[in-house]
Formats: structure tokens, sequence, C-alpha cells
């Protein structure tokens, strides 16, 4: 969901990436130009994923879509720090029925969690075709604003402690994905996305604050720990299964993260 | 609909609140004794407006006026405690309407204005809650009554006769709206020097409306104290720790409230609407604990104002004015600022301004364990359309966005003032809808 906004159009449309760098300390451009390629795989990915799920829900195949759900989001989520900064796009893909006055029945709620809700919720397909089309039309659109973006070195930064706010703020609770409760594959994804920034940054930081940077690792290894234990296969357990001492043991390194991310910008100096 | 109204009943201003008053008001409650006395006790005692009381306890002495063209709570300044609170209306025929209006004029009279809490045959439920004492305390209490668009529905036929605004709040981009806590067809706005006051008045009003109103949402805030710098403008901070309302229009100019703030009688508008306002109200939840981890650099940039001081990006004093004109590309204040976007003060957006009266919440925690508080933005102005809604036009997709997420409110109309006693709250809007032969207690009308 919503998170990094607009203002960051600004800076993304009319800054070309070489100026962008400029702007920052030269050590910045290997990590953002591999940050970059990062993003375009992940919307690459998301696009085929979606064809593929989308597919599945149009033709009536309710046990391959509820499958496929959750291991297309992923891709999504992953990128989320980049893909919100259009947030005309992200309210399409990617918003809850609560952010809609007339919740599950209100026409403006689109997207995933819209056809999360007829697959698992409602078990059926049927009304779910004009939705699949759209979602799969917006993913398309998406990549290509992609294509033509430019990533504000603070962006990436600032793009890792922005997907932790988004797992403390609303992955822990279970609302994100409560038709399927498959909140353990968006929040393993949110936390992949931060951890490459921060690996992508990890020369940088390792020399600006190193204690910083094993603080990070720290919380890091303390969240995967956690996960781990709901692993199973190449896929998560439902979340109603995650305890609730578990939930609130996940609160402790989550916040932890938000905090030491937020320092990051700071640490590389930047504004 | 375009008949005037009676010149008489719209002729003499509510009294505003001398700039003395209001910065009284703001220092007050909570300051502790710091403030300036020459006053005895006894002369502040019963005094009539908040500037004349000098102490804390004895300011629960003062009063708001209840009689005028205006109601009260609009530009009053803005006391310590605030409350909303919204009541679906359970009165079938328009008598009980009236009676509704009836009832909560003289409750309001009462409550604002203050005295003995009535005594009855202890056997029975006393009358008054207690929660005063046996002395009910005005405290500066304002009650200011305004209706939703809901109300104006086919049950009372009042169709005919809404302010040609008023609508329900639409959703705007960034909101996720809890159904319980939106929208009514009437609100009460409770404003007072101490948070026990406005429960009191709130508990008061329950008791004596129960087959005319149902709750629908509620939300208690408050006003943080002046602090520091003992210099006017004592603006209080919200919870983003920032100075809120630096930039408002001058309640105390009427001149400009009567542009900016109330319908005038030769508006657009029905007549029975002159003297009243249109309310906004918006429950916005502030991501506190996000915003805590915010450099401050980018909190700045991202309201267009110093932390610290209150003063636009790159200028000195809290008052200065910013000058986007000499600032194209958003150089010293980001384009995207909010003070920015929420007025570019150009000529056109002159418009546009709007008067601003919010409270800080702080409830619960939410779901997700953080903690549930934010702004309970309020605001007046004479027109919707070119208030608010341009206002918030301008500000959708701001990057305060991502810290900041409306969940509730409403949009309403503050009915116009009750110009003397035996008149009631509404009476305008009553009378504009009569039907030829509808005999609702016909009242001689009072020139004030
Ligand atoms: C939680 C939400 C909000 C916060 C934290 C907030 C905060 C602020 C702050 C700190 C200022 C600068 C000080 C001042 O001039 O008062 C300001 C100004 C202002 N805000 Fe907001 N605000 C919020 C929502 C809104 C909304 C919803 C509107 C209207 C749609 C609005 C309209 C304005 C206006 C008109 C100004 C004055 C700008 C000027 O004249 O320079 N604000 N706000
Ligand atoms: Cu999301």
């Amino acid at each position: 969901m919503k998170s990094i906004r607009t203002a960051l159009l600004i800076g993304a449309s009319s800054l070309g990436l070489a100026l962008a760098a400029q702007a920052a300390p030269m050590d910045l451009v290997g990590p953002v130009s591999n940050y970059k390629i990062f993003v375009a795989k992940g919307v690459d990915r998301l696009v085929t994923t979606t064809a593929a799920f989308t597919a599945a829900v149009k033709a009536g195949d309710l046990k391959k879509a509820q499958a496929l759900y959750a291991p297309t989001r992923v891709n999504y989520e992953t990128i989320e720090p980049i893909a919100e900064l259009f947030n005309d796009l992200d309210g399409s893909i990617d918003s809850r029925a609560d952010d809609h006055e007339k919740k599950e029945a209100d026409d403006g709620f689109t997207g995933f969690h819209r056809i999360e809700y007829g697959l698992f919720e409602k078990k059926s397909t049927d009304g779910l075709a004009p939705l699949a089309d759209k979602l799969n039309k917006d993913v398309v659109e998406l990549q290509g604003r992609i294509k033509t973006l430019t990533i504000p070195p603070e962006k990436m930064v600032g793009g890792a402690a922005a997907l932790i706010e988004e797992v403390g703020k609303t992955k822990i609770t279970g609302e994100e994905d409560r038709y399927s409760h498959t909140d353990l594959y968006d929040f393993q994804a949110n936390v992949d996305g931060a951890k490459k920034i921060v690996d992508l940054l990890h020369p940088l930081t390792v020399k600006a604050d190193p204690a910083l940077s094993a603080a990070v690792d720290k919380n890091f290894a303390a969240v995967d720990g956690i996960l781990a234990k709901y692993k199973v296969g190449n896929g998560w357990q439902s979340y109603d299964k995650v305890t609730e001492a578990d939930r609130t043991a996940l609160k402790g390194p989550v916040t932890a993260l938000a905090e030491d991310l937020s320092k990051l910008r700071g640490a590389l100096g930047l504004n | 609909m375009n008949d005037r109204p009676k010149q008489d009943r719209h002729s003499s201003d509510a009294q505003p609140a001398s700039p003395d008053r209001r910065k009284m008001l703001l220092g007050l409650g909570l300051a502790g004794g710091a403030v300036a006395s020459g006053l005895t006790p006894g002369a502040a005692f019963g005094a009539s407006t908040a500037g004349e009381a000098s102490q804390p306890d004895q300011a629960l002495e003062a009063r708001q006026p209840f009689y005028g063209a205006h109601q009260s709570g609009v530009t009053t300044a803005r006391p310590p405690a605030g409350l909303v609170v919204s009541f679906d209306v359970l009165a079938a025929t328009r008598g009980d309407l009236e009676r509704l209006l009836r009832k909560l004029t003289e409750r309001i009279e009462f409550l604002t204005q203050g005295g003995p809490a009535p005594e009855i045959d202890p056997k029975f439920p006393a009358l008054d809650s207690g929660l005063l004492g046996p002395v009910v305390t005005p405290g500066n209490l304002t009650m200011t009554v305004a209706l939703g668009a809901s109300l104006f529905d086919g049950r009372f036929g009042l169709a005919g006769a809404k302010p040609t605004h008023l609508q329900r709040m639409p959703q705007f981009p960034n909101d996720a709206l809890e159904a319980e806590s939106c929208h009514g067809d009437l609100l009460i706005q409770i404003c007072s020097d101490t948070p026990d006051t406005n429960i009191h008045a709130l508990r008061d009003v329950i008791k004596n409306s129960p087959d005319l109103l149902a709750l629908r949402w509620k939300v208690d805030g408050y006003n943080a104290p002046a602090r520091g710098a003992n210099q006017p403008p004592f603006t209080p901070r919200n919870l983003l720790g920032f100075k809120d309302g630096t930039a408002n229009p001058d309640p105390d100019d009427n001149s400009a409230m009567n542009r900016l703030v109330w319908v005038a009688p030769e508006s657009a508008e029905p007549a029975w609407a002159a003297g009243g306002s249109y309310q906004v109200v918006r429950i916005i939840r502030n991501f506190v604990e996000q915003w805590d981890r915010t450099p401050l650099q980018e909190q700045q940039s991202i309201i267009g104002r110093e932390k610290k001081t209150g003063a636009p990006l790159t200028m000195a004093a809290e008052q200065d004015i910013p000058d986007y004109a000499g600032d194209p590309k958003g150089e010293r204040i980001r384009l995207d600022a909010h003070i920015r976007l929420a007025n570019p003060r150009t000529a056109e957006s002159q418009a546009n301004l709007i008067l601003r009266r919010p409270y800080n919440y702080s409830r619960g925690v939410t779901k997700a364990g953080q903690l549930d508080m934010g702004l309970l933005f309020i605001c007046f102005q004479a027109d919707l359309e070119n208030g608010f809604l341009a206002v918030q036009k301008r500000l959708n997709g701001e990057p305060l966005e991502e810290y900041i997420k409306p969940v509730g409110g409403g949009f309403f109309f503050a009915l116009p003032g009750v110009p003397a006693k035996g008149l009631y709250l509404g009476q305008s809007l009553i009378e504009a809808t009569e039907l030829p032969g509808d005999s609702a207690h016909p009242t001689p009308r009072k020139s004030s």
C-alpha cells in the first residue's frame, strides 16, 4: 500500500539519472544503477506472473488462481517503494478495502486485493474477468513508466525504511491479505526489498557508520529467524498460524529496523 | 429561497473576540498561574468574556455569548479542549425536529452561561450529571450546531432548502474512511477550557434528547498551550510538532470573516442560511512513529516551514510572508510543500481562504500496535466549493500524505446564530420550509 509518494515524482521526472547521481556522492552511482536493474527485473517478473495469474482467473480455474495469487503479488511488494511513486497506479493495483468508503462493495476497489476477495472470500472467479483485465493493463502501464524513471539516490536509500514502515503498519496485523492470509509472502517480499537496498549500500554503510550497519544486519537476521519457522517448501504458512506471541515478537526487530533504517540517509550524507 | 432575510435578524454581528482575549484564551487553562493579573477575583467572577478572567481557576467562570447573528465557536478563539460529536436525528416529524432544535437551544443557552444545576427529589435520577458540582461553570463553553446533507432528505420536507454546496463528504484519494466515523445528520462542536466541561455538556444533551438523537461518532481533542516565547502569536503545535494556525485568517477581522466565513445575506445560498457557515470536519490520523523517524529537513520541506520557529523556510519569523513569485522553481519552499499547495498566495487563490480551527486528538493503539493520534481538522468557510474543496483538491497527492490518513469526518452547515431570547437554533430553516397551513408553534419574531 501507499507509502512513498508523489513529491518524488518531481525529482523523478525532471532529473536524468546522470544528473541525479552527480548531485550525490559518486560512490552512489553504482548502487543506484544496480538498484535500477533490480527494479526493472522485478517489474518484468510482475508483468509475466500477472499475465499467468489473470489468465487463470479468466479461465475460471479457481484452484490455480488461488495458488498464483501470493507468488504474483510478491513481485509488487518487493519493489513497492518505486512502484508507489505512481500513486494512481498504486491505488488501482494494491489498495485495500479499507481505502474505500464502501469497502468491498466499492466500485473504486480494484486490483490484487479485490481479486483476492473474490478468490478466497467468495471462493469464485465469477465477475472477476474485467478486474483481471484491468490489473494486467495496470502492471503493463507500470512497467512502461518504470522504464523511463530515474531513481534519485535518496529515494532508493529512503525506500529501505519505507518498506519496513509498511511491514510495521499493515503486515504485522494480517490486514493486508485478510482474505487469503498470505501475508507472510508480502512480509518477506517487503523485507527482501529492503534488504536488497541495504546490501547494495553495504560497502558505503560499513564505512560511514559500522555500528549502524551491524545493528541493521542483526535485526534483519532476527526477523528472518522468526519468519523461518513458518516457511513451508517454497511458500509460507497461513498468517492465522502465526502465534500471537510471534506477532508481538516480530514488532521489536521490525520497529528497531525502521528506526535504524531511518538513519541511513543521514549516515550517507543524503538530503 | 430568494427572499431576503429580515434585516433585523442579521443586523448585529456577534461580539467579536478582542485580540487580547484570543491571546489570553490560548494561554489559559494548562498554562499555570502565570497569566498577567490586575483584576481582583471578585472582578473576574462572573465576567462575560475570557479576557477578563485572570487566573485559570477563575477562567471557569468565563463565558462566551450565546445570542448573536452567528453561533459562537467559529471565530471564537480555540480554548484548550474541543470535542466533536455527530448524531443521527431520530425525530420522525417536523414537529419533533423543531422540538429538538428548541431543546438544543435551551440546553446550550444554559450550559454556556452556567448557573446552579436544578435539584429535584432524590428519589428520582438527578437532572444533571453532577460532573461540575452543584453550580455549572461555563468555562468558556461554546456548542456549535451544524446540519449534515442527510437531514435535507425527504424526512422533514427540507430538501428544497439545502445549502447549495452541502453534500455528503466524498472520498478523497488518500482517504481510508471508516463508515462508523463519517457523516451524520447533526453535528455539535463543543469547546471549552476543560475536558470535563465538554463531557458534562455532551451528557446533558444526550440526557435531554433520548428520543430525538442517536450518537454516531465522537472525537475528543485538545489544543496545546502556548509555550516558550511570551510574544504573540501564541500558535499551538500539532502532533507533528509544527505550529498549526500561523497563516490562518484573523478571526477578529470582521470584514474578512464576513467575506470568507459567514454566508452573506446576498449570496447564492437560501436566505435562511445567512449568518451560517460550512463546517468541514476531518479525522486525520498522523503516523507519528514514522514521522519521528523522518529527517528534520525532510519534515520541514514537506510542510514548507521551519519546525522550531514556524517561519516559512529561509525566512526569519513565523509571520513572514512567503514569496512564491520570487521562488518559481521551489528552491526555497518546494512547489509541493503543504503550505504552498494549500495557499499558493496568488490573486485567484485569495478566494480559497478558509478559517481552520483544528484540535489534536489522541486515542488508543492501532491493530498494528502504533499510536492512534492525529488532527481533528475543522474548518469554516462561506463557500464549500471555493473553500475546503478547492484547497483539498490542490493538496491531493501532496508528500505529507505519506504520514497522514484521513479516516472520518463529514461536511456540515453550521446554523446561523440565535439573534435573541425566545428564538431558537435553525428557526429560519424551519420557517422557510413551512407549508401553508403548517401550524408549527408560531413564534413572534423579535428584533435584536
Ligand atoms: C493532519 C493533517 C494536517 C497537518 C498536520 C497540517 C499541518 C499544517 C501546518 C503545520 C501548517 C503551517 C502552519 C499554519 O499556517 O497553520 C498548515 C497550514 C495550512 N494547512 Fe494544513 N495540515 C493538515 C491538513 C490540512 C487540510 C486537510 C487542509 C485543507 C484542506 C489544510 C489546509 C491548510 C492551509 C490553508 C494552511 C495555511 C497555508 C497558508 O496560508 O500559508 N491542512 N497545515
Ligand atoms: Cu502493499
